[in-house]
């Protein structure tokens, strides 16, 4: 849409202008410690790698309550479970790097399919105002654009920003971000020549060729299920889940009754398909009974199931904190070149 | 907005209890607010969450028809912790039953063909319901020669036996009920129900087959299907997974791309072939 500059002397004033009335939320906290929280506008940073966590927690917490009842006899309802309503404010994200926020739009697409629509994530999702913050210096672990993304990426953003030299640079992509921005002192501008040189000085920074596993989304689905690299892909795995926690679109999750004399709660937490217990039959037959299928399954449901449900969007966004995270070092860059090709034998 | 999460409250009814061995029980419920039968529009093949407050919700098949008025039924085995809990709650207990989810078997897609239903055990709920559903008036013509195999380890094992009485006497469907084994008082086919599909299976010709029963009657009768001229595409079954949310969200049902709860459970043989055997 419109582009715009922000001079870093009015920085502050500009995250007051946007935070107007709204919840801001922003990196704070450096390395493992930087995460996506509350904050105010004078405390924004521009220099930091990515959040530790993925920002789907802001939208669908590990731990959220979904319904409640009371079991006292001489009220009405009791026993009936009662929504508990989404509480959702408004709020605006800044600092999204374009992989997260691709992610929460994979993750969006799930919570709201062709048949339900999830009001708990809807209520947060659409909500959030997104403003992105352009990668200018992809870190070792980065491949956004082996799957489709870009360090200047743009889906599921309300506005993207880049640090430029004497302050930031905006680009607005929906008639919600062209709101808020025109609500800012921000100064028009002409950017789109120095975001395109940018773009192409970021991805040549990348070691991660463009597009390069889109050929997975073209291979027969049961030619890559049964290709017979997955036993030795699997081995090391320790089925610990922490790729899944890490993930921005992994969005499993377990529903459990909790209850006390007085009533219960239904609630639901994040879950992982690494776990036996995921698919375990009551009758004790599991279709996924071995570390070898799990493994498989969510490699297989980033790359292949995702891709075939959406359009061809991977479900991996490159983020790579699930090759940082690792505690066994499997490398999802590493499967997805095995799973661009036929391979001959196990070991590769 | 509707929260897909949240259960219609309703009241058990009637329970019965179906077998010797006092596993398989069948719960007729009511719904407590007027209007939620009407908004709880269903078609046999679909399912429902049966949930209980405080213990947790279970994914079981509708046993019966939205022809039948004024009440829902499910047969539940007892297996696990909540189905556990549920046989021992009693009439008059309040709980919820969140749906119908999943897709039912493809009636409008079938009109005009024969249709063989093929049960194995308690798989019979919604083919049960199918059943009533077809036999209805304003269903019945829509559809050719009906015929429905059902097969159970002994004659006690199976359900809804005074319908199935009543539809041999009909003469617009063919009813062939069997046991396993022998047993006293068991006048009617004895065998394995694949081996006794093979002897009653009417002609492939213009003619579907609902299928539903443990693994291992499934793909021996398909065997038998596919040898009697049947084509994959004809061929429907009902899956079952884990589940969680029945939304498709939760992410533990799926069969490769496909979730069982939201894209199925009902599916051809002819869309399974081509996906992972994971179920």
């Amino acid at each position: 849409m419109t582009e715009y500059i922000v001079k870093e002397s009015n920085l502050t004033e500009f995250f007051q202008a946007v935070s107007q009335n709204r919840t801001l939320l922003s990196p704070v906290g450096q390395g493992e410690k930087c995460r996506l929280e509350p904050t105010t506008p004078d405390k924004i940073k521009l220099d930091f790698a990515n959040t530790h966590l993925s920002p789907k927690a802001s939208f669908f917490p590990q731990t959220e309550r979904l319904l409640a009842f009371h079991k006292d006899k001489s009220l009405p309802n009791s026993n009936v479970y009662q929504d508990l309503g989404d509480k959702a404010q408004d709020c605006v994200l800044f600092g999204l790097r374009p992989c997260d926020a691709k992610g929460l739009t994979v993750a969006n697409k799930v919570f709201q399919n062709d048949r339900f629509v999830d009001p708990y994530w809807k209520g947060k999702y659409e909500k959030a105002l997104k403003i992105g913050l352009a990668c200018l210096k992809p870190s070792p672990q980065c491949f956004c654009a082996a799957v489709g993304g870009s360090p200047f990426g743009e889906q599921g953003l309300d506005v993207l920003a880049y640090v430029k030299e004497g302050g930031l640079g905006l680009k607005t992509l929906t008639e919600a971000g062209e709101a808020l921005i025109k609500s800012t002192k921000a100064e028009s501008a002409s950017l789109s020549n120095e975001i395109q040189k940018l773009e192409q000085e970021a991805y040549g920074l990348q070691k991660a060729e463009k597009d390069s596993y889109k050929v997975i989304t073209e291979r027969d689905l049961m030619e890559v299920y049964n290709d017979p690299h997955w036993p030795f892909t699997a081995e090391n795995c320790l089925n610990c889940g922490v790729c899944t926690f890490f993930c921005p679109t992994c969005h499993c999750f377990d529903i459990q009754d909790e209850q006390s004399e007085k009533g219960g709660v239904r609630m639901r937490n994040w879950d992982t398909c690494m776990s036996s217990l995921f698919t375990l039959h009551a009758s004790g037959h599991n279709p996924r009974p071995t570390k070898v299928e799990r493994v498989r399954q969510r490699f297989m449901h980033k790359l292949k199931y995702i891709p075939i449900k959406q359009d061809g969007v991977f479900g991996c966004t490159g983020c790579g904190r699930c090759v940082v995270m690792c505690p066994v070092n499997i490398d999802i860059r590493d499967v997805a070149a095995k799973m661009c090709r036929p391979t001959q034998t196990a070991k590769v | 907005m509707n929260n897909p999460y949240l259960p219609y409250p309703v009241r058990i009814a009637e329970i019965t209890v179906n077998d010797d061995e006092r596993n398989l029980r069948t719960f007729k419920f009511e719904f407590l607010n007027p209007g939620d039968e009407e908004k709880f529009s269903y078609l046999p093949g679909q399912f429902a969450e049966l949930s209980v407050p405080g213990q947790g919700e279970i994914p079981i098949g509708i046993a019966s028809s939205p022809t039948e008025k004024g009440y829902l039924l499910f047969t539940v085995n007892r297996t696990g912790h909540v189905s556990t809990f549920l046989h021992y709650m009693k009439p008059g207990d309040v709980m919820g039953i969140r749906g119908p989810l999943g897709h039912p078997y493809p009636f409008e897609k079938l009109k005009g063909k024969n249709l063989v239903i093929i049960a194995g055990g308690f798989a019979v709920t919604t083919l049960r319901a199918a059943g009533v559903w077809l036999l209805d008036p304003a269903n019945r013509a829509n559809y050719g020669k009906i015929s429905f195999i059902y097969g159970a380890r002994g004659p006690s094992l199976l359900l809804f036996l005074d319908d199935f009485k009543a539809w041999e006497k009909r003469d617009d469907i063919d009813v062939f009920l069997c046991s396993y084994k022998e047993a006293k008082g068991w006048d009617g086919l004895v065998g394995f129900l694949p081996e006794v599909v093979k002897k009653v299976c009417p002609p492939a010709d213009n003619a579907a087959v609902f299928l539903c029963g443990a693994p291992v009657v499934i793909k021996f009768t398909q065997t038998v299907l596919l040898e009697a001229g049947f084509k994959n595409e004809d061929i429907f079954l009902s899956l079952e997974n884990r589940m969680k949310c029945g939304l498709g969200i939760c992410g533990r049902c799926n069969v490769g791309p496909e979730y069982v709860c939201k894209d199925g459970p009902v599916f051809s043989v002819a869309e399974l072939s081509g996906l992972p055997r994971e179920y």
